[in-house]
C-alpha cells in the first residue's frame, strides 16, 4: 500500500486550494479572451468547475482512512460518555475483570501444563516407554526391558533410563554434609534430552558400564551454590556418601528435569542381568520420520525378542510394550481436571457477559433519546451500532486488562499455597509465566466478550423507531416489550449458569468433606517424618541398615517428648512398592502368582509409632531378624480378599515370585493382621499390603531399596512434633555417622498433601461458583430495580387507587422470583447433564447427589429473594403524589 | 446519497481519465487547466472533463509516482502547478494504452463491424 498519500494532508490541501484558484483564473482568462465581461467570465468559470470545496473534500478523504478516524472519534466519545456514569462503568469493568480474570488464571495453568512444549529440543519426538496390559499402560522398566528397548535402533535415536532421584545422596567431605537429589541415568540421557554442557563432558559408554568408575555430572544450580561456579571443579573429585567421585562435567542452566536434580550418576547397568525388579523409567527419542504407529509396531516384535531371551514368564501373553508421548505422560490425568476447570470458567464468563449486556441494555434505554436524536440527524444503523460496540469494547478491554492482572497475580498467590499436585508448574508455580499465549488469550477473550455483550444492546438500540422514541416524554418509559423480554432472558440464563456452577462446587465441597472424614487408618497427629539417604556402601547389606535403625530408634526414644520411633522404606499414605506373592500350598492355576500387593519393609516399632491397630496375631519384635524364621504381617484388606473364609495366620507366603534368583527367598509365616491404611490416597480403597521386617530382607533387596528410596524415619511425640526437629535431626546425624535428614514433614502435613488436588479443584470451583452466584444476584437485582423505577408512575397510580403496600411488594416479588425459578429449573436440567463430567473427581457422592441438587437451588432462590426484596420494598415506598407529579 | 446519474456519451469512463491525463502530458509539462482543455479540444469537444474530478485524479497519479509537479508561471503569466510525466508514468501509459486497445477491439468484435 502506498503510504505517501497520508503525509502532510493540511499542507497539501492548501496547495490544492491554490491550484484550483489558478485553474479558475485561467478559465476566466479564456472566457475574457472570448470577449465576455470580467464579471461574466468569472461566473462561467466557477459554474464550469463546480464547488471547489467538494473537490478538496474528495482529495482529503482519499488521503485519509475514514473508518479509522470514525473509530477514533467514537472512542473519544465512548470515554467521555463512560466517564459521565462512573458507577455503571465501575460495576461493568469489575464484572468483566472477574469473568476474564478467572479465565486468564485457569488458562495460564492450561497453557503451562498442556500447551507449552517441553523445554527439550524437538520435544514431539520424545516418548516414554510403557508397559501395556489389560489394566492399561504404565511406565517403568527393569534392566532386561531396557536391554531389549535400547537395541531397537531402527526406531529410536537414543534410549535412556533414569530415576527421579528418590533415594537422595549425601554430599560429604566437609563440615556441612548436604542431602541432594542425585539422578541415576544411562549414558544417552544427556544427548537424548539435548542437555547443554557448560563445562567438561557427560558420561561415556565405558563410564556407564559395570565397574565404570565413580563419576558425576553436576547441575548448574549445585555447581553455583555448592561449588561457587568454579569451572576448575571439572577433573577434581568430590565426596558423595564418603566416596570420591570424579566430576566429569557441568550441565548448563535452563536444563529442567521433573523433578529437579542436583547431580547425575551413571546407572552402570549390567545388561546381561536377569533382575526383574522395576525401578526406573525409560524414555527414547524417535528417529526422524518414525511415527508412533511404526514405533509401536516395532515394539510388538521386541516383545517376542524379550520373551525368547528372558522366558515367556517374564512377559505374560496379554502384556506388552508401547510408547506414549513424553509430554502426555508427564501431564497424565491432569488434563481432564484442567479441562473441567476451563469449562467452569467459561460459564463464569458467560454469566459476566449476560450481566454486562443487561447493564448496557439498561443504559441504552436511558440513552435512547440521545440515540434517536443521532439517528434523526442522519447517523446510519451501522454507525450507531459501531459507536455502541466501541463503547462495549472499551469496557471489555479495560476489564480484560484488569482481569489479566487480577487472574495472573491471584493464581500465583494460590499456587504458592497449593500446587494441586499439578505437574510442570515448577516450585511455587514459578513456571506459570505471563507469555504471549496468555496475552493473546486475554486479548481474544476481551474482544470476544466485548462484541458478545455489546451486540445485544446495539441491535436492540439501533432498531429504527425514531418517531416513537423522540416523542416519548421522558427516558422513563420502558425500553419496550422486546428488550424487556431480552433482559429477562439474560437474567434467567445467568441464574441457570450460576446454578450449574454452584452445584459443581457443592459436589466438590461434599467430596472434600467426605475425604476429610475418611479414617486414614492410623493416628496422624504428633508424628514427625524425615528421609535419610542411605546410598553409601555400608547400606548395601541388610545388617548395616538394621544396625542404623536399632541405634537410631534407641537414641530417638531418649529425647524428651518422644514416645516412639520407627524406620521404614515408605510412609503410610505415600504409597510403597508392589510385589507378587504365592500362598504356599494353594493352587494358582495358570496365573503366574496368587496375587500381588503393596510392599512395606518396616522396623518392629512401625505399627506402634503410627498407631496402626493390630487386629490379630502378633506384631514384629526386635528379634524378628535375619537369624530368626521369616515372618510377614498382612493388612485386613489382604486377609479379606485372599482368605474370605480361611485363616491367614495358618498360611505361609512366598513373595517376590518371578522376580529372578537375586530376590528369591524361602516362604514367610503370616504372623499378624493389622488395620488398613489408605496408601493409594484417601479416595481409594485400601489395597492388600504386606509388611516385612527390614532386618529380614534379602541383601539384594536391601541394596535395591537403598538405591531407589531413602530410609524414612517416623517419630511420635507427646509435644508439638515441629518443636523437636532440631534434636531429632541432631540425634539421627550422630548415630548414623553424619548423615543428614531431609523432607522433614509432619504426618498431618502429608495427609493434607494427599488431598491437595481435590482441595485445589474444590477451592477454584467454589471461587467460580461464588462469583457466578454474586453476578447472577446482581443481575436479577439490577433488572428488578430497573423495572420498579420504570413503573414508578404505574405503582403510584395503583397506590392512589388503594392498592396495599404488601400486594405491591408481592407483585414485584412474584415477577422477580418467577424469573429466578425458571432459571433454577433450567439450571437443574443443565446440571444433571453436565455433572457427569465431574464424576471422576467425586468421592463418596454421586454426580446427581440429592443434597447438592436440593440445597443449591434453595440457596440460589434465597439469594435471588434477597436481591429482589430490596427493589420490592422500594416499590412499596413510592409516594403516589411524587410519582404522579413526576412529569 | 443522490440517485446515480445515467452515464451520457460525453462522460469519461471510470479509469480512462488517468490514461487521458498521461497521454496529454506526453507532449510536455502542463498545468491542470491546459490538461482539461487539451482533452476536450483533441477529442473534438466530444469528451467533457468534469473539472472537479480532474484534480483528485492528478493528485492520485502524483502519489503513485506517475507524475511529478512543480509550481511555475503559465503562458498567461499566472502562477500554476505544472505536471510532468515520470518514467513510471510513461510505462503505465504504454500498458494502459495497450489494455485499452485490446478492450475496444474485443468490444468491437462483439458488437460486430456490420453494425456500422
Amino acid at each position: 500500500m502506498n503510504l505517501r498519500r497520508f503525509e502532510q494532508r493540511e499542507k497539501r490541501d492548501v496547495e490544492l486550494a491554490e491550484e484550483i484558484e489558478s485553474h479558475l483564473a485561467h478559465e476566466q482568462d479564456a472566457n475574457a479572451a472570448r470577449g465576455l465581461s470580467l464579471e461574466e467570465a468569472r461566473r462561467r468559470a466557477r459554474l464550469k468547475f463546480g464547488n471547489p470545496r467538494v473537490t478538496r473534500e474528495r482529495v482529503w478523504s482519499y488521503r485519509s482512512i475514514p473508518w479509522l478516524e470514525a473509530v477514533w472519534r467514537d472512542l473519544r466519545f465512548a470515554l467521555r460518555s463512560l466517564a459521565k456514569t462512573p458507577g455503571f462503568t465501575a460495576v461493568a469493568i469489575l464484572v468483566i475483570a472477574v469473568g476474564i480474570g478467572v479465565n486468564t488464571a485457569v488458562f495460564s495453568v492450561v497453557n503451562t501444563v498442556l500447551l507449552k512444549p517441553l523445554t527439550y529440543p524437538d520435544p514431539q519426538t520424545l516418548v516414554e516407554l510403557m508397559n501395556t496390559g489389560p489394566q492399561g499402560s504404565f511406565p517403568g522398566a527393569n534392566i532386561p526391558k531396557f536391554n531389549i528397548w535400547h537395541q531397537q535402533t531402527s526406531i529410536f535415536q537414543q534410549v535412556a533410563g533414569y530415576d527421579w532421584g528418590g533415594a537422595g545422596l549425601n554430599l560429604t567431605g566437609s563440615d556441612n554434609p548436604q542431602q541432594v537429589q542425585g539422578i541415576h541415568v544411562t549414558a544417552d540421557y544427556f544427548a537424548m534430552f539435548g542437555a547443554p554442557v557448560l563445562a567438561g563432558r557427560t558420561f561415556t559408554a565405558a563410564e556407564d558400564s559395570p565397574n565404570g568408575g565413580r563419576v558425576v555430572v553436576l547441575s548448574y544450580g549445585l555447581w553455583k551454590t555448592r561449588f561457587g561456579s568454579n569451572v576448575n571443579i571439572v577433573g577434581r573429585t568430590i565426596q558423595i556418601d564418603g566416596q570420591p567421585y570424579l566430576v566429569v562435567g557441568v550441565i548448563g542452566r535452563g536444563f529442567v528435569t521433573e523433578p529437579a536434580g542436583d547431580l547425575w550418576l551413571p546407572y552402570q547397568f549390567d545388561l546381561t542381568s536377569h533382575d526383574m525388579a522395576h525401578y526406573f523409567t525409560v524414555a527414547a527419542r524417535l528417529k526422524p520420520g518414525v511415527t508412533l504407529q511404526q514405533a509401536n509396531a516395532q515394539l510388538k516384535l521386541a516383545e517376542n525378542q524379550y520373551r525368547r531371551t528372558y522366558g515367556s514368564d517374564a512377559l505374560p501373553p496379554h502384556d506388552g510394550f508401547g510408547i506414549a508421548s513424553l509430554q502426555e505422560s508427564i501431564v497424565g490425568d491432569t488434563r481432564s481436571s484442567l479441562l473441567v476447570l476451563l469449562g467452569a470458567v467459561f460459564f463464569v464468563l458467560l454469566i459476566a457477559c449476560a450481566n454486562v449486556a443487561n447493564l448496557l441494555l439498561a443504559r441504552a434505554s436511558a440513552r435512547k433519546r440521545e440515540l434517536a436524536t443521532r439517528a434523526a440527524l442522519g447517523a446510519g444503523r451501522g454507525q450507531i451500532t459501531r459507536q455502541l460496540l466501541i463503547e462495549s469494547l472499551t469496557l471489555s478491554l479495560t476489564g480484560g486488562f484488569l482481569g489479566l492482572i487480577l487472574g495472573f497475580v491471584g493464581l500465583r498467590l494460590l499456587l504458592r499455597i497449593n500446587l494441586g499436585g499439578i505437574p510442570r508448574l515448577g516450585e511455587n508455580g514459578i513456571a506459570v509465566t505471563l507469555d504471549l499465549n496468555l496475552l493473546l488469550f486475554a486479548l481474544g477473550v476481551s474482544l470476544l466478550t466485548g462484541v458478545l455483550f455489546g451486540l445485544v444492546p446495539a441491535f436492540s438500540a439501533s432498531r429504527p423507531n425514531l418517531a416513537a422514541r423522540l416523542n416519548e416524554s421522558s427516558n422513563r418509559a420502558g425500553l419496550g416489550f422486546r428488550s424487556g423480554k431480552l433482559r429477562s432472558i439474560l437474567v434467567v440464563s445467568e441464574m441457570a449458569l450460576a446454578l450449574v456452577l454452584v452445584i459443581g462446587a457443592a459436589l466438590l465441597i461434599r467430596t472434600f468433606l467426605k475425604l476429610q472424614a475418611v479414617d486414614p487408618g492410623f493416628d496422624t497427629h504428633n508424628v514427625l517424618t524425615m528421609a535419610m539417604s542411605i546410598s553409601g556402601d555400608r547400606f548395601q547389606k541388610t545388617e548395616g541398615v538394621a544396625q542404623i535403625i536399632r541405634d537410631g530408634t534407641e537414641r530417638l526414644k531418649s529425647i524428651p517428648g518422644v514416645t516412639n520411633a520407627a524406620a521404614a522404606c515408605c510412609l503410610p499414605l505415600q504409597g510403597g512398592f508392589g510385589v507378587p506373592f504365592d500362598i504356599v500350598g494353594r493352587p494358582k492355576g495358570n496365573a503366574r502368582s496368587t496375587g500381588g500387593g503393596g510392599y512395606y519393609s518396616v522396623s518392629w516399632t512401625y505399627f506402634d509409632t503410627f498407631k496402626i491397630p493390630l487386629l490379630r496375631g502378633r506384631g514384629f519384635t526386635e528379634h524378628d531378624d535375619g537369624s530368626a524364621p521369616g515372618v510377614i504381617i498382612i493388612n485386613e484388606a489382604m486377609a479379606k480378599q485372599y482368605w474370605p473364609k480361611g485363616d491367614p495366620l495358618k498360611d505361609r507366603l512366598l513373595t517376590a515370585v518371578n522376580m529372578g534368583p537375586t530376590f528369591a527367598e524361602p516362604p514367610r509365616q503370616i504372623i499378624g493382621i493389622v488395620g488398613d491404611t489408605h496408601d493409594g490416597g484417601l479416595n481409594r480403597d485400601p489395597r492388600p499390603t504386606m509388611y516385612f521386617p527390614v532386618s529380614q530382607m534379602p541383601d539384594a533387596e536391601t541394596a535395591l531399596n537403598s538405591r531407589v528410596a531413602p530410609l524414612w524415619w517416623a517419630v511420635r511425640s507427646n509435644v508439638d512434633p515441629r518443636s523437636l526437629v532440631a534434636p531429632i535431626s541432631a540425634a539421627l546425624r550422630e548415630t548414623s555417622g553424619g548423615l543428614p535428614v531431609a523432607h522433614i514433614r509432619t504426618m498431618d502435613e502429608i495427609l493434607v498433601r494427599t488431598t491437595s488436588r481435590q482441595r485445589f479443584n474444590m477451592l477454584l470451583l467454589t471461587i467460580f461458583g461464588a462469583s457466578g452466584l454474586l453476578m447472577a444476584a446482581i443481575g436479577v437485582y439490577g433488572l428488578m430495580a430497573y423495572t420498579v423505577q420504570q413503573r414508578t408512575q404505574e405503582l403510584g397510580v395503583r397506590m392512589a387507587l388503594g392498592a396495599q403496600a404488601s400486594s405491591i411488594r408481592n407483585m414485584v416479588l412474584r415477577q422477580g422470583m418467577s424469573l429466578a425459578f425458571i432459571g433454577v429449573a433450567i439450571g437443574i436440567g443443565g446440571a444433571i447433564w453436565l455433572t457427569r463430567f465431574l464424576a471422576s473427581f467425586l468421592f463418596g457422592v454421586k454426580a446427581w447427589d440429592p443434597t447438592a441438587f436440593i440445597v443449591t437451588p434453595l440457596l440460589l432462590s434465597a439469594v435471588a429473594l434477597i436481591a429482589i426484596w430490596i427493589p420490592a420494598r422500594r416499590a412499596t415506598r413510592v409516594d403516589p403524589m411524587t410519582a404522579l407529579r413526576f412529569e | 446519497m443522490g440517485a446515480k446519474k445515467t452515464p451520457a456519451a460525453g462522460d469519461i469512463l471510470q479509469g480512462t481519465l488517468d490514461m487521458l491525463i498521461l497521454r496529454t502530458l506526453v507532449m510536455g509539462p502542463a498545468h491542470g487547466h491546459t490538461i482539461a482543455e487539451v482533452i476536450e479540444r483533441t477529442s473534438e469537444n466530444s469528451l467533457d472533463v468534469e473539472q472537479g474530478s480532474l484534480y483528485p485524479a492528478l493528485h492520485r497519479l502524483e502519489d503513485r509516482g506517475m507524475l511529478a509537479s512543480e509550481w511555475g508561471t503559465s503562458e498567461n503569466n499566472r502562477k500554476a502547478k505544472f505536471y510532468r510525466l515520470t518514467a513510471k508514468g510513461r510505462k503505465e501509459l504504454a500498458a494502459a494504452t495497450s489494455r485499452w486497445r485490446q478492450m475496444t477491439r474485443a468490444i468491437g468484435l462483439i458488437l460486430g463491424e456490420s453494425m456500422e
